[in-house]
């Protein structure tokens, strides 16, 4: 579809604009290097330009808490709660972001579709923007460049003087619908570069992690490695969940609540008696890492890591992802020339 | 972004809401051990294969993951045997015919009937692992004549432990029934076999090629009696194993359960061994 151009001076009034029709979300300041992705309430509080927001838009559709269903028991009958559909614009999402969405909607809605998920999902649009990559970012390592607009309604690309507007589907038109922008020719701004990459083509990074499962890598991570689950805690694509029964002060009603899970923590394994199935620390992190590059790939072909840096930028020992998988590709790599 | 993988007018379920079913008898196995006779609403029929499980819910306690006991050959109600362990089980000890309970299920991929028929059938269970087995071993029992051998090797810690008596004792009486026991310490008048259940295996005279065998128990008790087996010469082709992880949802959504990329739930609990042969974490 065409392009248009939103200039730097008119970024509010677009915002007021999106703000008249539909509730927006979109990444505000947090702290002095920190963002997050908010309800707008401030068009001027926005922040388009920003690294990276702590969570992702995960939570909005997948929140950390919520009620799988409420029961009396007194009558012992359980219902279903409402779920309310999020049905807003999330203005300023980043490509790997959206790619994380893609992931979500493969796990909740395939094979049994879940309806809390599937309500919550349903009414979001998106505005994708591009960013630059700090030192962090390595989505081009996994095939989602910083103008990747697959996953946007609207995507907005950086031009020093303001937004180059790609309307990339019939929603997204409806969005701007009412606000006149006007059309922009010229090319866009050449690809960033990422400082951080991991050296191998996924094709081949399944097969090298299926040799890798003795590495000393684990081993060694996990000596430093403190088990919290923060990792996953800021993955946005880690999906797994909880399920605890909460009861009403009253003693006469509650509700089944799901909170997210981390696979990284201890307990996660943990059934009745005692047994682990994954004891060691060892064994959590070739699992999480498993779970991206191998595991999820090799079941839906594509990878579950989209490169946003946020396990790596969370991590308080210094564990790196990209570390830990370049290491096994050098290693692979190393070996096979011996062997040759 | 639109949601390309949904179909319109697709269903979207409730997954995790359970129905209401009826414990219309309980009956104490051992000090551990209770077996409960379930209706599900309006007499309906579960629907499962040997090996599946349900999903136990009490509102208020949470879910358990548990095997269904009896076989599908019996009709208009089910069983379960539940050994008290932590907090659902604990509440559900104290629980009376009449009470209602949530249910959720048939799940998983139970055993595949129709790979054991014409077969002999060997069964191998420890411990609790007999409950799930003994949905196989009655179903093998009501359609007697189209399976060879019924061969059933149950080892338990002690015999003040030994699971479904009454039954134990009518398959050793059963002439269509080879039935071994063995239990790691016995009491002082344990008459059986002592010794962990591996040491049955070696007796038995098998015809190889045409024995297909299932095992369920303990975690630890797997690589042991796969060992055992390999080592009488049968082939990985023909054993089967159920398998027991953490589970939160049994739907396949909330990732507990999963060995190495496998989804216990969705893909097991029962596995062919040449499947999970090569899942570091499967044994
Ligand atoms: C496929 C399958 C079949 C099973 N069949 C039987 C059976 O027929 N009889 C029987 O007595 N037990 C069976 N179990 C084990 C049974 O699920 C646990 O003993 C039970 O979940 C313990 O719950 P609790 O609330 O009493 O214990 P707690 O320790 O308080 O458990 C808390 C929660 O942890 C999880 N959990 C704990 N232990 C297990 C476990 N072993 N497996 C999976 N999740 C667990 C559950 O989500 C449970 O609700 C089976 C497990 C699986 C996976
Ligand atoms: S955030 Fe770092 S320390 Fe915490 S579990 Fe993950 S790898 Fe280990
Ligand atoms: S594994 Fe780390 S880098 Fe990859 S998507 Fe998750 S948080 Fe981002
Ligand atoms: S029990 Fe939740 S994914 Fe298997």
């Amino acid at each position: 579809m065409a392009q248009s151009f939103l200039e730097q001076a008119r970024v509010l009034d677009f915002i007021v604009h999106l703000q008249t029709r539909h509730t927006v979300y979109a990444p505000h300041r947090r702290g002095q290097r920190s963002f997050a992705f908010e309800k707008t309430s401030d068009p001027a509080a926005v922040e388009l330009d920003y690294p990276r927001v702590l969570g992702s838009v995960k939570k909005y559709f997948l929140p950390p808490r919520e009620t799988l269903m409420d029961f009396d028991l007194k009558t012992d009958t359980a219902t279903a709660p409402q779920v309310e559909p999020v049905n807003a614009v999330f203005l300023g999402v980043h490509s790997y972001d959206l790619a994380a969405v893609k992931r979500l909607d493969h796990n909740f809605l395939t094979g049994k579709p879940e309806r809390n998920y599937l309500v919550r999902r349903q009414g979001a649009r998106f505005i994708g923007v591009s960013y630059v990559p700090d030192k962090f970012h390595f989505a081009g390592s996994v095939g989602i460049d910083p103008y990747d607009m697959t996953g946007s309604d609207v995507f907005l690309t950086r031009h020093p003087d303001g937004w180059i507007v790609d309307v990339l589907t019939g929603e997204g038109a409806a969005l701007l619908q009412g606000f006149a922008l006007p059309p922009h020719a010229l090319p866009k701004p050449k690809r960033e570069h990422f400082t951080q990459h991991i050296y191998v083509p996924q094709d081949s990074l399944g097969r090298i992690l299926e040799a890798s499962y003795d590495h000393p890598v684990w081993n060694e991570t996990a000596r430093s490695c403190l088990s919290c689950g923060t990792c996953n805690l800021v993955c946005p694509t880690c999906y797994c969940f909880n399920v605890e029964d909460q009861v009403a002060v009253t003693g006469d009603s509650g509700s089944r609540e799901r909170s997210w899970d981390g696979c990284m923590l201890r307990g996660f394994t943990e059934v009745a008696g005692g047994e682990v199935f994954r004891e060691k620390s060892a064994a959590r992190q070739r699992h999480r890492i498993y779970r991206k590059f191998k595991y999820l790939s090799d079941a839906t072909g594509q990878p579950w890591c989209v490169g946003c840096g946020r396990c790596t930028a969370a991590c308080t020992a210094g564990i790196s992802i990209v570390d830990i998988v370049n290491r096994l590709i050098r290693d692979a790599e190393r070996e096979e020339k011996i062997t040759a | 972004m639109e949601l390309q993988i949904l179909k319109p007018g697709l269903e979207t379920r409730e997954l995790y809401l359970p129905e209401m079913a009826e414990i219309t008898a309980v009956r104490r196995l051992t000090e551990m051990e209770t077996l409960y006779t379930v209706k599900m609403p309006g007499g309906r029929e579960l629907g499962h294969q040997p090996g599946q499980f349900v999903e136990v819910s009490l509102f208020g306690v949470g879910e358990a993951p548990i095997s269904i006991s009896s076989s599908p050959t019996r009709h208009g109600e089910f069983e379960m045997g539940i050994r008290r362990v932590g907090m659902l089980t604990e509440v559900l000890a104290g629980y009376q015919p009449g009470r209602k309970i949530g249910i959720r299920g048939p799940f998983g991929n139970g055993i595949d009937v129709s790979k054991f028929r014409g077969k002999d059938v060997l069964i191998v269970a420890g411990g609790i692992g007999l409950v799930p087995m003994r949905s196989m071993i009655n179903y093998v029992l009501d359609r007697r004549d189209e399976f060879g051998r019924l061969i059933i090797c149950y080892g338990s810690r002690s015999d003040t432990e030994l699971l479904f008596t009454d039954e134990l004792a009518a398959w050793e009486k059963d002439p269509r029934v080879e039935y071994h026991v063995t239990v790691d310490r016995g009491s002082p008048d344990w008459r059986g076999r002592t010794g962990v259940i591996t040491t049955l295996l070696p007796g038995l005279q098998l015809d190889l090629p045409n024995t297909v065998c299932c095992v369920c128990g303990p975690p630890v008790m797997y690589r042991f009696v796969v060992l055992t087996l390999r080592g009488k010469g049968l082939p990985d082709d023909n054993i089967y194993l159920s398998l027991e992880r953490r589970m939160k949802c049994g739907v396949g959504k909330c990732g507990h359960c999963q060995i190495n990329g496998s989804y216990v739930c969705q893909d097991g609990p029962v596995y062919h061994l040449p499947d999970i042969a090569k899942l570091r974490e499967a044994l």
